[in-house]
């Protein structure tokens, strides 16, 4: 593998375990909605993102499909694969999740897709060329400083992120390809907010902080000091350490379905977002299945109260109401430890 | 179009409550003729779920073979040129059965895939033009969805409105002359935390519900569980809802079978009107709507004839968005004789067959109660948004008894203020000069630079032939062929606020006040995308406090802690705040900025060695030239007018000030507005702003 600025090893990012285990939630049930990162610059956000590629686990997908369509889940193919599967078996190949990054300037019809500009003038025919949203299919779709982002491509995301699919009527062409997608975003909330729309499509939500630890601050100077001596080096020392993970994620992905819910969880859940006053269910859906993924990557057999309170605030954080001046509403962290000390 | 990802379609009867917004969408289902539903509420409420959901539920209906648009080969009036000339010609149309279908639209959708557009292959071949369909031939005789339905552009409002109030698509562009047939149930999803609907498309929905959170913890539960359940693709749910969902299609196929026959009487049709005149709508499209509704709901419900309860929630549905006063049911009973009329006719139908659907029999009581009074309280919503520009007066209206509780954090954060208030402001897209935004059509241009390649090629593609193109080569374009895309963007507003912080009997209020403004301004920024920036002047000098952001946690930050006191450097105030007006246009040339200066208006510290007074009117004289929007707010009662005080200034000049209105004076040579608020609250600072914003357009 060719060392670059994004093979920084996930399990050498020191501290900000919230934000690692987000992640990894994610990676373990990608039906939990994406991870919002909020924090100041400097905090490892985009690094551990990147990082996160590594411990990925590997998928089939059809070779050649630009979508990367799953071989064995028809109802979910790109019109293209349907057709191919009508002329025989679809070519399998293996390849990693990956992190598909989007840039804030963007242009939308680079991340919808647009028409093929050289069969348009060459032939004049209207091919679709794919953008952004079909590479990011299967895969994280990584948007730094997503609060700067232009409001129409916001837009368009919302719509993609809610339905799974991305629908084209434009510039002449008219598709419509899946596009499922984990969305993780990065902001500093100090450059502006994001649309409550776009943060509740956001399952997780994280705060970072600078550390204040004074042993960990230098655990990060040394780390990243040997990994700018000798990369190779440095990665190898983490390669144990990174497979470990690795492997823990996979085994997590496979049992997750067999992990109970019972039901004295999901009614703890659904008495923590009434008393947090949130909009909608979205709350409880996200935090039943967060709870469950955490239960799976501590290799528990059933969700326990302590798995909610593992994944409780990342769910909240960002849909508790806020008020002016901090007068009145309810507290987020109290709320929480007085409902899970109660359950 | 319509990819087939069933198994990400959750059940529709698998929805738990959400009773009204799934009636809603039956009712339209048994006539499209009421003419949609728009469903909205807070985020994650099951709204697109449920319309997705829909599309399994649909009956079959008879098309004509191969027609583009879907024709009904009964309905000799509606049918397309197309179609009537095969009639013409062979004398019957062959048809067969499909299911009626769920369109979306996306919001981002171009005008050319919206209307149809020329068909380029055909262009090339023959150089014919001839007329591809888009988008609105599909949805004929279908559902039309748009998710997000508030932030569809407004170009394609436009266009959706024209089409469904004609139920007829007219295209006439790029060389191509086409009309087609266009009926469509328009079902429409919003979050109004996102921005309010225009109220001519508002008006095009039949029906509308809001969606709330369910609060019971056990139903939250059975949410949580059969999602749980969706997703694993457990056997047991699957087949469990199949069969309901199986079962509530066969219901509906046979309402749509028994709703010809469906009989409204005269007294029934009375009681109708009456519920519209007591609901004060404006037009009489509710009273159709109900009248289709009602039926639809009898039908449903099994009866041959609507009962009052029938009526009741079918208006209700109806008009939760054009009621301007309540509406009661109880009171009605007893005092309008017709109405009893109305019951009469249909009571012997009352006891008939139960309910198709267990759940709305259960407790039709508890649910009226619930219903009625949701529609009550849409019916204030839209009274305030119908009045719009006098808005200003309902609100101030309801905040009067608080008017001297200047800082009541809880009003603002109602939804109904807000959207009374946003009828104000109206800021929507505006065309960019720059390759920003949103690429909404294409026009030909001088000199292209940002290059339309799908109109460019329409334009061409006619031509190919006269030009000589043969098979094979590359298109011939020619400079009149090019076309530039048009590009909209929205632009926000960057309100500058002014602030006296200076020690005079009201300056804790005042800045309060202003503080509790500037916040519940930027708690919509996102919506209006909105910048506020704070310039604060006291002693002997003014200072920025707070620069150009949208961010509501920046400026809780940053206006926390603003202590008041000291002389009233005003000069020094109004130049520092049109320094932030200058600079910022220069970065941006296309916002539109509003100077906001909240003072008593007599400075008396001089910045340019002149009488404090008179500088100050020459920097207002600069704003006004600059044609920079200015508010002028003042904090200081007008006694200027009274009889002792003209008499003071006559006698004592240095009393001469105050016979004179200083901030109204500032305010006219600046060519802003003046509001004399004395009494100031942030509702009120807020409601100016907003006033002012709509003004300045």
């Amino acid at each position: 593998m060719a060392i670059d600025r994004y093979s920084y090893p996930f399990t050498a990012i020191v501290g900000q375990e919230e934000m690692k285990l987000a992640l990894v939630l994610n990676a373990i049930n990608p039906s939990i909605g994406g991870v919002l990162i909020r924090g100041e610059k400097g905090t490892g956000k985009s690094t551990a993102v990147r990082a996160l590629a590594h411990l990925l686990p590997d998928q089939q997908v059809v070779d050649g499909c630009h979508f990367g369509c799953h071989p064995e889940d028809p109802e979910d193919w790109c019109a293209d694969c349907r057709d191919r599967a009508q002329s025989g078996d679809l070519p399998v190949t293996t390849r990693r999740m990956r992190v598909v990054e989007l840039p804030i300037n963007a242009s939308e019809d680079r991340v919808v897709g647009t028409i093929d500009l050289e069969a348009a003038l060459k032939e004049g025919s209207r091919r679709f060329e794919p953008g952004v949203l079909a590479e990011a299919n299967r895969n994280i779709l990584y948007v730094d400083e997503v609060n700067l982002l232009d409001d129409h491509i916001v837009d368009v995301l919302l719509d993609a992120a809610a339905m799974g699919v991305n629908t084209v009527e434009r510039e002449g062409v008219s598709v419509s390809h899946p596009s499922r997608f984990i969305l993780v975003g990065t902001m500093n909330p100090e450059e502006g907010e994001l649309r409550p729309q776009l943060l509740d499509r956001f399952g997780l939500c994280v705060d970072v902080e600078g550390i204040r630890d004074l042993d960990q601050r230098v655990a990060i100077v040394e780390k990243r000091s040997d990994w700018e001596d000798d990369p190779h080096k440095f990665v190898r020392d983490h390669a144990d350490d990174e497979q470990d993970v690795r492997s823990h994620i996979a085994e997590a992905i496979a049992t997750l379905p067999e992990v109970d819910l019972p039901r004295e969880i999901l009614r703890l859940i659904a008495q923590i977002s009434i008393a947090l006053e949130v909009d909608g269910h979205r709350s409880d859906l996200v935090c039943a299945r967060a709870a469950q993924a955490k239960a799976a990557f501590d290799s528990a057999e059933q969700v326990k109260t302590t798995h909610v309170g593992w994944v409780a605030e990342m769910v909240f954080a960002h849909r508790v109401h806020s008020v002016p001046f901090g007068k009145g509403g309810p507290n987020l962290a109290e709320v929480i430890a007085r409902m899970i000390g109660q359950g | 179009m319509s990819i087939a990802l069933d198994r990400h379609v959750y059940p529709f009867t698998a929805i738990v409550g959400q009773e009204s917004m799934k009636l809603a969408l039956i009712l339209n289902a048994v006539v499209p003729t009421i003419g949609g539903v728009l469903i909205r509420g807070e985020k994650g409420t099951g709204k697109s779920t449920a319309v997705r959901a829909l599309a399994r539920l649909l009956p079959e209906h008879n098309v004509v073979e191969g027609c583009h648009f879907g024709c009904d080969p009964d309905d000799r009036e509606a049918l397309c040129a197309d179609c009537r000339s095969r009639l013409k010609a062979a004398g019957v149309l062959p048809s067969h059965q499909r299911r009626m279908r769920v369109i979306e639209l996306p919001i981002n959708a171009s005008e050319d895939r919206v209307v149809g557009t020329i068909d380029i292959e055909a262009a090339l071949r023959a150089g014919a033009r001839r007329f591809e369909p888009g988008v609105l031939a599909e949805a004929n005789r279908n559902i039309l969805y748009v998710d997000e339905v508030n932030l569809l552009d407004d170009h394609l409002v436009d266009v959706l409105l024209d089409a469904a109030a004609m139920g007829v698509n007219v295209v006439e562009r790029e060389g191509v002359s086409f009309s087609h047939p266009a009926r469509f149930i328009l079902i429409g999803t919003m979050n109004p935390e996102e921005g309010e609907l225009r109220p001519q498309l508002l008006d095009r929905f039949g029906l509308c519900v809001d969606v709330e959170g369910i609060r019971d913890p056990d139903e939250r539960v059975l949410i949580a569980e059969r999602d749980a359940a969706f997703k694993r693709g457990d056997h047991e749910f699957v087949n469990e809802f199949a069969a309901a969902d199986h079962n509530l299609s066969r219901a509906l196929g046979e309402a749509i079978a028994a709703v010809k026959n469906v009989r409204i009487s005269a007294g029934q049709a009375r009681l109708i009107s009456s519920i519209c005149v007591e609901a004060d709508v404006l037009g009489h499209r509710a009273d159709v709507v109900i009248d289709h509704a009602a039926r639809a709901l009898a039908a449903y419900r099994r009866h041959i004839s609507p009962t009052r309860e029938d009526i009741y929630d079918a208006a209700t549905l109806a008009l939760a968005h054009r009621a301007r006063q309540p509406i009661n049911r109880d009171h009605e009973e007893t005092s309008s004789p017709q109405s009893g009329e109305g019951q009469e006719g249909s009571k012997p139908t009352d006891t008939q067959a139960g309910e198709p659907q267990p759940s709305d029999s259960d407790a039709p009581a508890e649910t009226t109660a619930e219903e009625s009074s949701s529609a009550s309280d849409g019916g204030q919503q839209s009274a305030g948004s119908d009045q719009g520009m006098t808005t200003g007066g309902s609100s101030g209206h309801e905040s009067a008894p608080e008017a001297t509780e200047t800082f009541n954090l809880r009003r603002i954060d109602l939804p109904r203020q807000r959207r009374v208030r946003k009828q104000g402001g109206k800021r929507s897209a505006s065309q960019t000069p720059d390759r920003r935004g949103r690429y909404v059509r294409a026009a030909p241009k001088a000199k292209v630079n940002d290059l339309a390649i799908d109109a460019t090629v329409r334009a061409a593609a006619p031509m190919q032939k006269d030009r000589g193109r043969l098979p094979g080569e590359r298109l011939k374009l020619e400079r009149p062929d090019l076309r530039q895309k048009v590009r909209e963007r929205k632009i926000g507003n960057l309100i500058v606020f002014v602030v006296d912080a200076s020690a005079s009997m009201d300056a804790e209020q005042r800045m309060a006040a202003t503080k509790g403004a500037i916040l519940s301004l930027l708690q919509d920024a996102y919506v209006r995308r909105d910048r506020v920036a704070v310039v604060i002047f006291k002693n002997r000098t003014a200072e920025v406090v707070l620069r150009p952001t949208s961010s509501v946690s920046l400026a809780r930050r940053r206006l926390e802690k603003l202590s008041v006191g000291g002389t009233t450097p005003l000069t020094h105030g109004l130049m520092a705040g049109y320094k932030v007006v200058k600079t910022e246009l220069l970065r941006d040339p296309t916002i539109r900025p509003l100077l906001v200066l909240i003072s008593d208006g007599r400075g008396n510290i001089s910045m340019f060695k002149e009488e404090p007074l008179v500088e100050a009117q020459k920097v207002a004289g600069m704003i006004d030239a600059e044609e920079i929007d200015a508010l002028v707010i003042d904090s200081a009662r007008d006694y200027s007018h009274l009889p002792s005080v003209q008499h003071l200034a006559r006698v004592a000049p240095m009393y001469q000030t105050y016979a004179i209105n200083a901030c109204a004076d500032l305010a006219e040579r600046m060519g802003a507005r003046y509001y004399g608020l004395y009494d100031l609250s942030r509702d009120e600072i807020a409601s100016a702003v907003e006033r002012e914003l709509g003004r300045a357009r």
